[in-house]
C-alpha cells in the first residue's frame, strides 16, 4: 500500500500571463461554439417517447394468466407485508380450488417504485409497465384500485421483470443438474450476462 | 424623404417610429439570445408557444402585464416606483442619435458619441434608485456593486470609445459611419492592431457597463437573486428588463457603428439599414457568446480588472492612436 | 437566532462600516439543498457564518428501526439521494458484517462498478453545480450545468437498463445485489464512459486555464491539513488537503484490493485542489469500472436465498459499523442488531453533515461570492446532512 501521489496535468498554474488568458478564453468561447453546432439532445416529449429499457420500472398493475384469463393475484398479502410505505392493501377471498383478492388498493401518490412488491409476488401478479404516465389533477385519480390497476396491465407494455424472473435472477445456483434446468430462464452453468431475456430480448439500453 | 415633411411633423414621428422599432427589437432579441444560448447548451429554446417559439416575447410581455403589481410595505414608494421610468429614459435616449442609414436617424447631432457615452452611463441614477427604494439588503447589496462596477467601467468604455472618434476625426455618429465606408478593409476593426485592440477592449467594456456575465456580479442570482430587481414584479420588472436589453442593444448598434461599418455592405442603398441590423445583431451574438461561456468574477477582481487593466491599456491605446492619427496626416496618408 | 455557542467570529481591526446580517435561506438558488447560512457581513467581507441545518430531517435513523433488512436498502438510497449506490452500500455491509454473510465475487465486482459509475454520476452533478453557483442560472456557469447533467444522463441510463430506476435504486441486498446486468449492457457501458472520458477533457479544457474561473477558485476556501486532521472531514475535502486517505484504498472492502488505482492528492486545500482532486477522481473511476468490466467474473449474485417475504434476512445478535468512500467522503453506518429482522438502532454516519462542520472556520475573511464557491467545492447533500 504505496503512497500515491497523483498529479493531473501541467504543475501549477501561476501569473497571469496574456498569451495564457486569452488562449483560455478562447478556448472555452470554442468549446460553446462546438456544442453550438452539435444536435440537441432533446427528446419532444409527448410527441416523441423515448426508448424505454427493459426493465423499466413504471406504473404498477395487476395481470390477468395468459393462457386461462384468471386473474393471476392469490390475495396472499406479500406484498402488502413488504412494501415499506405501505402502500398496498389487500383483502383475501377465498375460494374452492384458489384464493382471489376481494380488495386490493395500491396508493401511487406514496408509491416509492422499489419494485419489491414485483419481487415477492409468488405468481407474478403485479408488475411495473413501461410506461410513468398518468397526469392528473386530482391525487384522488392515483388511488387505484383492482380494476383500475388491471386496467393499466391491459394498456401499457409490460416491464421485464416479474416476481419470478427477478427471484431466478439472484437465486445462487444449485449443483448443475441439467433435469432441474428450467427451460425458459437460464441454466446454472450458463453466464448470467446471457441469462433470462428470452422471450423478450431485453433492449438492454 | 425627410426633408419633404414640415420639421415639427419629423419630429413627433421620428421617435415615435424609432421607438417602437426598438421595442420589438428588443421584445425579439430575447427570443434570439433564449435560441442561440439554448443551441450552444445542446437543447431547443423556446418551442411551443407559436411555431419555433417565435411568440413567445408576446406571451412574456402579456404575462407580465397581467402580473400583480406588488410593492413592498417597507418600499420608499416614490422612488421606488420612479426608478424603473428612471432606467428606462436614457436606455431609449440613446436611440436618437444613432443614425440608420445616411439622413435617417432622429437627432444626429454633432456630438452624437458625447451624448451617447453621457446618456447611458445616466442608468446608475435608475438602477442605485431600485436598490434604495426596494428596502431590501439583497437589492442594496447588488445596487451598490453596480455603482462600482459600472463607474469603474465607464471610462474604458468612453477611451475606446474613443479611438474610432480619432480614426474619422469627428464626434459626429455619421460622420464616423462615413469614414467606414466603400471597402471592407476601411472598417475600422481591420485598422491594424489598434482596431483590433480597441474592439475587444469596447467589448470587454460593454460587458461591463451592462452587467453582463462574467461581470454580472450585481444580479449573480445564486447569491443575490435577481440583485436590485428582486423586489419588482409586473410591469415595472418589464420596464426595467426593457431598459436592459435596450442598452444592450444600442451598445450593439454602437459597436456596430464604431467598429464595423454600420451600413456599409454589399448591394443597394437601401439595404444599408438591414446590413446595420445585421451587424449589430453580430455583436449581441459575441456578447451573448461570451455570456455563455465564462463563469463571473468576484466584484474586488472585476474593480481590479478594471483600474489596474483595462484603465490603463485602453488609455495607452487612445494616446497611441492619436499619436498614429497625427504621423498619417503629417505624412500625407 | 444564532446560537452563540457554535458561531466563530473574526475580529477585523478596523472598525468599518456597521455589520449586516443577512440571510441565505433555505430556498436558495445556490442549487445545494435547503441550508441555511446566517452570515455576518462587514462590506462585502463575511465575518461570521452560522449554519442552521435540518430542513430535510425525515427521521431515517428511526424508520430503519421499523423497516426491515429486506426492505430498508429501498429507502437508504434516500440519504444521499445523489449518490444513492453508496448509501444503499454501507447499509448492507454492516448487515453483512454483523451477520458474517459471504458475499459472491460477481456481487462484489457489480457493487463495484456501479459504486464507481455513481461517483462519476454524482461528481458530474457536482462541477454542473458548483459552476453555475459560480456563473449564474442565467450565464455561462448554466452552460457547464447542461453539459454535465446531458452526460449524467448517459449513466443514469445505463443504471435505467441495469435497475429500471433511475435515480432511488434499490440494487443492494444483504448477501449480494438484487439485478444482474442484461445483455449487451457492459458494452454500452464501455462505450458510455469512453464518451464521458472525452467529455471530461473537454470540460477540463474549459475550466483549468480559465482565467476567470481561476480568479474564482483559486486562493479560496482554503483548508489548512491541521484543520482538516481536527474536524473529522473525509473524502475530496481531506485530500484537497494533502491528506492522503481513501477508505477504498487504506480500508478496502467489495473487493476493492483487486484493482489497480491510484488516490489523487493535492495539497493546496483551496477550491481549485479540490476541483482536481475531483477531476482527477474521474478519471480514476473510469479506469476501474473498466477493469472491472475486464475482469468480471460469473457466478451467483447474492448469496441468500432470493427475497421472497419481508422478514426473510434475519441477522444474529451484534454490532458493526461498516464505511464506504463515497464520492463526498465517508459515508458510514452504525448498526446493532437482536436477532430479529429488523435492526435495534441503526445511526447514519453522513459525510456531508461531518463536511459542512468546515464552515465556520473557512467562510469568515472571504466576499460573500466566496460564500457559494466555498459551498460548492465541499459539496454537500442535505439528505445526507439531515436525514
Amino acid at each position: 500500500m504505496q503512497d500515491s501521489k497523483v498529479v493531473v496535468g501541467p504543475s501549477r498554474y501561476e501569473g497571469t500571463e496574456i498569451t495564457t488568458i486569452v488562449r483560455a478564453v478562447l478556448r472555452a468561447m470554442g468549446t460553446t461554439l462546438r456544442n453550438l453546432f452539435r444536435k440537441p439532445v432533446t427528446v419532444h416529449y409527448p410527441d416523441k417517447q423515448r426508448q424505454y429499457p427493459s426493465r423499466y420500472r413504471g406504473l404498477l398493475a395487476l395481470t390477468y394468466d395468459k393462457e386461462t384469463g384468471e386473474e393471476n393475484c392469490i390475495g396472499c398479502r406479500l406484498c402488502e407485508y413488504v412494501c415499506p410505505p405501505a402502500v398496498i392493501k389487500v383483502e383475501m377471498l377465498k375460494g374452492e380450488k384458489r384464493n382471489y383478492a376481494k380488495a386490493f388498493t395500491l396508493e401511487l401518490y406514496a408509491c416509492e417504485f422499489c419494485e419489491l412488491c414485483v419481487q415477492v409476488c409468488p405468481t407474478d401478479a403485479i408488475v411495473m409497465m413501461k410506461s410513468f404516465d398518468m397526469p392528473t389533477a386530482d391525487r384522488r385519480e392515483m388511488l387505484l384500485d383492482k380494476d383500475r390497476l388491471h386496467a393499466i396491465g391491459l394498456q401499457y407494455e409490460q416491464s421485464w421483470a416479474t416476481g419470478n424472473r427477478l427471484r431466478d435472477m439472484q437465486t445462487p445456483p444449485k449443483a448443475p443438474a441439467p433435469a432441474h434446468a428450467k427451460p425458459a430462464a437460464a441454466t446454472a452453468a450458463a453466464p448470467p450476462p446471457a441469462q433470462a431475456d428470452t422471450p423478450k430480448p431485453e433492449a438492454a439500453v | 424623404m425627410m426633408a419633404a415633411l414640415p420639421p415639427w411633423l419629423t419630429l413627433l414621428i421620428a421617435p415615435f417610429v424609432v421607438l417602437n422599432v426598438v421595442i420589438g427589437l428588443v421584445t425579439y432579441v430575447t427570443l434570439l439570445e433564449r435560441k442561440f444560448a439554448a443551441r450552444m447548451q445542446s437543447r431547443i429554446g423556446p418551442y411551443r408557444v407559436g411555431p419555433h417559439g417565435l411568440l413567445q416575447p408576446i406571451a412574456d410581455a402579456l404575462k407580465l402585464m397581467m402580473k400583480e403589481d406588488v410593492v413592498p410595505t417597507a418600499a420608499d414608494r416614490r422612488i421606488y416606483n420612479l426608478a424603473p421610468i428612471v432606467f428606462l429614459i436614457p436606455c431609449m435616449l440613446i436611440f436618437a442619435t444613432i443614425p440608420f442609414a445616411p439622413g435617417l436617424g432622429v437627432a444626429d447631432v454633432n456630438i452624437g458619441i458625447l451624448f451617447f457615452l453621457a446618456v447611458s452611463a445616466m442608468e446608475i441614477v435608475g438602477l442605485f434608485m431600485a436598490g434604495w427604494g426596494s428596502n431590501n439588503k439583497y437589492a442594496l447589496l447588488s445596487a451598490m456593486r453596480a455603482v462600482n462596477q459600472i463607474i469603474s467601467y465607464d471610462l474604458p468604455f468612453i477611451f475606446s470609445a474613443l479611438v474610432p472618434v480619432l480614426l474619422a476625426g469627428s464626434l459626429k455618429m455619421s460622420d464616423i459611419a462615413a469614414a467606414q465606408q466603400g471597402s471592407l478593409l476601411k472598417w475600422f476593426i481591420f485598422y491594424p492592431v489598434i482596431g483590433q485592440l480597441a474592439f475587444i477592449m469596447f467589448v470587454v467594456a460593454t460587458l461591463a457597463a451592462e452587467n453582463r456575465v462574467p461581470f454580472d456580479i450585481l444580479e449573480a442570482e445564486s447569491e443575490l437573486v435577481a440583485g436590485f430587481r428582486v423586489e419588482y414584479s409586473g410591469m415595472k420588472f418589464a420596464l426595467i428588463q426593457l431598459g436592459e436589453y435596450a442598452h444592450m442593444i444600442g451598445s450593439s448598434f454602437l459597436g456596430a457603428l464604431l467598429f464595423l461599418g454600420a451600413w456599409s455592405g454589399p448591394g443597394p442603398e437601401y439595404l444599408g439599414p438591414i446590413w446595420f441590423l445585421l451587424k449589430a445583431m453580430f455583436m449581441f451574438l459575441v456578447v451573448t457568446w461570451i455570456r455563455w461561456s465564462f463563469v463571473r468574477i468576484r466584484v474586488d477582481q472585476i474593480l481590479a480588472l478594471s483600474w489596474k487593466a483595462l484603465l490603463p491599456a485602453t488609455l495607452g491605446l487612445l494616446i497611441s492612436t492619436a499619436i498614429v492619427v497625427v504621423w498619417r496626416t503629417s505624412a500625407g496618408f | 437566532m444564532l446560537d452563540q455557542s457554535t458561531v466563530s467570529r473574526v475580529e477585523m481591526d478596523w472598525s468599518g462600516p456597521e455589520r449586516l446580517t443577512m440571510n441565505m435561506g433555505p430556498q436558495h438558488p445556490s442549487a445545494h439543498g435547503v441550508f441555511r447560512a446566517i452570515v455576518t457581513l462587514e462590506g462585502e467581507t463575511v465575518v461570521a457564518v452560522d449554519a442552521v441545518i435540518g430542513y430535510l430531517h425525515r427521521c431515517h435513523e428511526k424508520l430503519s428501526e421499523t423497516l426491515t433488512y429486506a426492505q430498508y436498502p429501498s429507502i437508504a438510497s434516500k440519504t444521499d439521494y445523489v449518490a444513492a449506490m453508496t448509501s444503499e452500500f454501507a447499509y448492507v455491509l454492516a448487515a453483512e458484517e454483523i451477520g458474517k454473510f459471504e458475499v459472491p465475487k460477481r456481487a462484489q465486482y457489480l457493487r463495484v462498478i456501479v459504486a464507481e459509475l455513481q461517483r462519476i454520476a454524482s461528481h458530474l452533478l457536482w462541477l454542473g453545480t458548483w459552476c453555475m453557483d459560480m456563473g449564474g442560472a442565467l450565464g455561462g456557469g448554466a452552460t457547464i450545468f447542461l453539459y454535465c447533467i446531458r452526460e449524467r444522463e448517459l449513466i443514469l441510463d445505463l443504471f435505467e437498463a441495469l435497475v429500471g430506476a433511475r435515480l432511488l435504486y434499490g440494487f443492494f441486498q444483504v448477501g449480494g445485489t438484487r439485478y444482474d446486468i442484461p445483455d449487451g449492457w457492459a458494452q454500452k457501458c464501455r462505450e458510455t464512459i469512453d464518451v464521458i472520458d472525452s467529455r471530461v477533457d473537454e470540460y477540463q479544457r474549459m475550466l483549468e486555464h480559465n482565467a476567470f474561473f481561476l480568479a474564482r477558485a483559486k486562493g479560496v476556501g482554503i483548508v489548512s491539513r491541521e484543520l482538516a486532521q481536527d474536524v473529522g472531514i473525509a473524502g475530496p475535502l481531506l485530500r484537497g488537503s494533502g491528506i492522503n486517505w481513501d477508505l477504498r484504498r487504506n480500508a478496502p472492502y467489495s473487493s476493492y484490493e483487486d484493482f489497480d488505482f491510484r488516490v489523487p492528492v493535492e495539497t493546496d486545500g483551496d477550491c481549485y485542489a479540490r476541483y482536481r482532486v475531483r477531476m482527477a477522481e474521474f478519471r480514476q473511476a473510469i479506469t476501474i469500472v473498466r477493469q472491472a468490466l475486464d475482469k468480471l467474473p460469473s457466478g451467483p449474485i447474492s448469496s441468500r436465498p432470493a427475497l421472497k417475504s419481508v422478514a426473510q434476512i434475519r441477522i444474529p445478535k451484534g454490532e458493526a459499523y461498516a464505511r464506504v468512500e463515497g464520492p463526498r467522503g465517508e459515508v458510514g453506518t452504525y448498526m446493532i442488531s437482536d436477532g430479529s429482522a429488523k435492526p435495534y438502532r441503526m445511526k447514519w454516519r453522513g459525510a456531508s453533515f461531518s463536511n459542512l462542520a468546515i464552515l465556520p472556520h473557512i467562510i469568515p475573511g472571504h466576499k460573500v461570492a466566496d460564500v457559494v464557491a466555498i459551498m460548492g467545492s465541499v459539496d454537500p447533500v442535505f439528505g445526507e446532512v439531515d436525514r
